[in-house]
């Protein structure tokens, strides 16, 4: 494959240590476009090894609006079915940047482990001296001892580590859209994380005509009245929760983006830091990065003050155990209950949606309406639509609920362009309905 | 004339880096950029942009810009830190001249318009 | 288009030996497979480049130029490897930027007579920058060896003038006065239709270090100095720069014995000057006219590795490359510069020698198995995997503010010396795989 791709895909087996790379056949992109399409091939391909299957979307990386994302297919130990996570921030990009469109991890190690992903070129090193660590040190560790401040990383702490069914996989620092315990996942494979960088170059086959349309599409994107908004709070009061802007507002510092996601949906609050400050903050961690507004308003919802919510969400990503299941299950109000529930967290979690696309993202329209009724059934089937053709294309998952521009249409044609495949609604249909089914 | 950029309306989502890749090399890269988001202070939510222009680096900090002139030696007291003449041998911003259609791509891709022309 | 693509067809052919013909048109240079009267007859050159000790990074762009050109068989040479008469081995020998001053006591009375033997035996000599003052008169310790050519330079002051612009590229100390560097950056010439100079009179060229130069009689003038571009930054005082460089000598051809000596100011062979790199070309066609049977042949110690070694190989050095450029790309936001001998080496100079290995890395998998001497490999690798530590170390004493200029001085050494060997390898490897 010749374009939008790096053209490779990388096949390890923790058990054998063998590293294996193929070839991205067009006409796999041909029949399966990209993102989750080809990422759940390959899990069934792989299924009995238990595989955990990384990649991006046909756009990722690239001039398309909020081509942001990645995704992880794996079995969900919380569903015991096949789930599709999103990977955002800048993670998503860095996959392909790092030298691969996919990557099979399969197999139990016998010894921790983590997987050193870089131009092209995968190693599996050795992670004694980061197991027993949380996400934040360990991120540090791994950025120190690589010489690299920008190294992209998917992250277990204790709670993967210890095999909670809550654990999530975190990147970089953060907590992540992963409802779905495959920290678990990482944890049962002795796999502690995954390292990412690369400097590579995705070639586009006809790129004046890409960078051309995918101008067009942001220009109809800031008509938008949500270009005047930014951050994680405006998101909720869009889903009609009231209050939410004045209570987070006190400890606000700043909001951004994804990769070339044009509204900024993560906000930064600044805990142990004056959140106004605009310099440089001397406070070696002074608060932490919220993308997760479901997990935000539960904590709310439990009665916690902002700053008390913003304190357990740096617990739970330090932790790598899903926030949002922590504020269900624990039932408690005081952040040191919730924080003393992380050990043996246990219950089940209800999980909207059919349960192979993140709840994480907000299962209903944001900013704009997308012409539905109203009607519960025809909201929910639209979302599944909507995430399934985010995870094909690598957009940015909540990005996909609130902007109509970013239209199947629109990322097709990009497609084509890009690919110079014969890329079709009717293609793009098959592939959903294999999805979804 | 020259870019301008308002760090504070950034939103740290790296398009202009790419499309400043992008005008250099045909292709979806950040290496050639001469205009990059400083984002290695992740846990500080501390982020910015550089450009280089021929002469000048201008630094767009949260706390207001800095325009350093290429070459001049680094304040000794300043930690290391995106300053005075990062991305020496990277070329200088060429104000996209060669992309009739759109003017300079960084403009015309930042979603946010914090990159403008002066 | 590929601008250097018909002087890489003439350099297929010609190691095949086809005729091919250089003589001075009407307009031009013409090249052709008839012989004229007036033709030289063109030969496939055997081409030092010098990349020991004072030199900088600047080496490699004559490395970038006569590949793009095809001339493959190339020699990467240090000191030692000139001291012990490689050179005699060659056709042309080329010294690009650096420390002057660092390269004359690196080669030494030794190296200057060797370097006056191959001269005078027909050789020619490439100068660019600090390879131009080279071989210029001077009474200075280690630079007197080396008085090949009577070239005044106009850039020689006893009072330094007052620097404008980025002291610390502004002058170097020259006994009891200064050579100053009056601007840097592109910088308009005028040819004056001397062969083999030849074409549209007027070109753009940068000027980092070189001089202005006032010719002896002996010298042909080949370009001068005609006037200043927007892109150029001036390190002095605008009147001081035109006095001091315009109408001067950009580019002389100066006889020595049997051969030629090519000094130039400015660096005409940078890898985004095509024009300027195609006169670089014309002169080594023009002027190699040394019968291959009073040279040696090139020494052909090199064995080929296995498939499976070979590709290994490849793979490693990806794995290392890729490790220290990531560092490397980071340190590129570091307000930091070492200076080491008479240079300030920035931290994005790193990635120059690291990318000049890792972009040849395909092209060299492309070729098959790999020509190397026995126990190179051994050697990149073990040089490869220090240079990745080095850079880590670099970077976590810049995070702490330590004192870094130990590790940057080893680093630069170690990464000028296993980009040696890499060429060494990678030249060996495509003369002997000529098809890819």
């Amino acid at each position: 494959m010749e374009y939008l791709s790096t053209d490779k895909i990388l096949v390890i087996d923790l058990a054998t240590s063998k590293i294996e790379e193929t070839a991205l056949d067009e006409s796999l992109v041909s029949e399966k476009i990209g993102g989750a399409g080809i990422t759940k091939h390959l899990y069934e391909k792989h299924l009995n090894d238990d595989p955990i299957v990384i990649g991006t979307g046909l756009l990722t990386g690239t001039t398309c609006p909020a081509s942001a994302s990645g995704l992880i297919t794996a079995k969900s130990p919380v569903t015991g079915k096949m789930c599709h996570c999103p990977v955002i921030y800048k993670v998503g990009i860095e996959i392909k940047f790092s030298g691969y469109d996919y990557i099979v991890v399969k197999g139990v190690s016998d010894k921790p482990v983590y997987l050193w992903i870089h131009d092209g070129v995968a190693d599996i090193s050795d992670a004694s001296g980061i197991w027993g660590k949380d996400v934040w040190e360990s991120t540090d560790s791994l950025r120190k001892f690589m010489g690299d401040d920008l190294l992209q990383t998917m992250m277990i702490g204790k709670a993967g580590e210890n095999r909670s069914d809550y654990a999530q996989i975190c990147y970089n620092y953060w907590s992540s859209p992963d409802r779905f315990g495959l920290g678990k996942l990482f944890g049962s494979k002795k796999l502690k994380a995954l390292a990412f960088r690369g400097m590579g170059l995705i070639e586009v086959a006809d790129h004046e005509n890409f960078v051309r349309r995918s101008l067009e599409i942001l220009k109809e994107i800031k008509t938008n009245d949500f270009m005047t908004k930014k951050g994680i709070a405006e998101i909720a009061s869009a889903m009609g929760e009231a209050g939410v802007e004045e209570w987070l507002e006190p400890i606000v510092h700043r909001h951004s983006a994804d990769y070339f996601t044009p509204y900024a949906t993560n906000t930064a609050v600044f805990l142990d830091e004056d959140p106004k400050r605009v310099e440089e903050s001397k406070v070696a961690e002074p608060g932490v990065l919220i993308s997760d507004v479901l997990a935000l308003l539960a904590f709310k919802k439990l009665g916690l003050s902002a700053e008390d919510a913003g304190r357990a969400l740096k617990a739970c990503a330090k932790y790598g155990i899903d926030p949002a299941a922590v504020a269900e299950l624990s039932g408690k109000s005081s952040l040191k209950e919730i924080v003393d529930s992380f050990d043996g967290l246990s219950g089940t979690v209800t999980l909207k949606g059919k349960g192979s696309f993140s709840p994480w993202c907000p299962l209903k329209p944001i900013f704009n309406d997308f012409g539905l009724s109203g009607d519960a059934a025809e909201a929910e089937a639209w979302w599944e639509r909507r995430q399934a053709v985010a995870m094909i294309f690598g957009i940015q998952p909540i990005f996909s609920v609130m902007c109509p521009e970013l239209s199947e249409e629109n990322m097709l044609e990009l497609a084509a362009i890009g690919t110079e495949l014969d890329l079709t609604q009717e293609i793009l249909d098959r592939v959903v309905a294999d999805l979804l089914k | 004339m020259g870019i301008k950029i308002d760090a504070l309306k950034c939103i740290n989502c790296m398009a202009c880096e790419m499309a400043c890749s992008y005008h250099r090399d045909d292709g979806f890269a950040f290496l050639s950029a001469c205009i990059v988001v400083y984002r290695a202070r992740e846990k500080q939510d501390y982020f910015g942009v550089l450009i280089k222009e021929e002469e000048f680096l201008k630094v767009a900090r949260p706390e207001g810009l800095e325009v350093n002139r290429i070459g001049e030696a680094a304040d000794p007291n300043k930690k290391a830190d995106a300053s005075v003449k990062p991305m020496l041998l990277r070329e200088g911003c060429d104000l996209c001249e060669d992309m009739d259609d759109y003017g300079p791509m960084c403009i015309a891709i930042c979603p946010v318009d914090a990159i403008t022309l002066e | 288009m590929n601008l250097y693509q018909s002087n890489a067809d003439i350099n297929i052919k010609l190691p095949q030996g086809k005729a091919g013909y250089i003589s001075k048109g009407n307009t031009d240079i013409r090249i052709s497979g008839v012989p004229d009267p007036e033709c030289r007859r063109m030969r496939y050159p055997r081409i030092g480049i010098y990349a020991g000790s004072g030199t900088s990074h600047s080496w490699l762009w004559f490395v970038d130029m006569f590949e793009r050109m095809g001339f493959h068989a190339v020699s990467v040479l240090d000191a030692p490897a000139v001291r012990s008469g490689r050179l005699q081995q060659m056709d042309v020998l080329a010294v690009s930027g650096g420390d002057t001053v660092a390269i004359a006591e690196a080669l030494g009375e030794d190296g200057a007579r060797q370097l006056a033997a191959f001269i005078t035996g027909g050789g020619v000599y490439l100068g660019a920058c600090a390879g131009a003052y080279l071989v210029m008169n001077s009474s200075k310790p280690h630079l007197c060896h080396f008085n090949f050519a009577a070239v005044k330079i106009t850039n020689l002051s006893k009072r330094l003038p007052t620097c404008q612009s980025m002291p610390h590229k502004f002058s170097i100390a020259y006994g009891c006065e200064h050579i100053f560097h009056p601007v840097r950056e592109a910088v308009g010439l005028r040819l004056t239709g001397v062969p083999p100079f030849s074409g549209e009179p007027a070109l753009l060229v940068p000027l980092y270090g070189g001089p202005g130069m006032l010719a002896p009689p002996e010298a042909q003038v080949l370009a001068r100095y005609d006037h200043f571009t927007d892109k150029t930054v001036f390190l002095v005082d605008k009147d001081l720069a035109e006095e001091t460089l315009i109408s001067t000598a950009a580019a002389l051809r100066v006889p020595m014995g049997n051969g030629q000596m090519y000094l130039f100011g400015p660096h005409f062979e940078h890898p985004h000057y095509h024009r300027a790199n195609r006169l670089v070309a014309d002169a080594v066609y023009w002027d190699s006219r040394r019968n291959p049977d009073e040279c040696s042949p090139v020494a052909r110690d090199a064995l080929q590795l296995p498939t499976s070694e070979s590709a290994n190989l490849i793979h490693s050095l990806r794995r290392e490359l890729s490790n220290s450029r990531i560092v490397a790309a980071g340190l590129e936001m570091f307000p930091v510069w070492w200076l080491i001998g008479a240079k300030a080496y920035e931290p994005e100079k790193i990635r120059v020698f690291l990318d000049a290995m890792w972009r040849r890395l395909k092209p060299l998998e492309k070729r098959g198995r790999i020509w190397a001497r026995a126990g190179v490999p051994d050697l990149l690798m073990a040089d490869a995997c220090e240079t990745t530590s080095l850079l880590r170390q670099l970077k976590n004493e810049l995070d702490q503010g330590s004192v870094t200029d130990p590790t940057a001085r080893t680093l630069f050494h170690l990464l000028h010396r296993n980009t040696m060997r890499f060429f060494e390898l990678y030249f060996q490897t495509i003369s002997n795989n000529l098809t890819p």
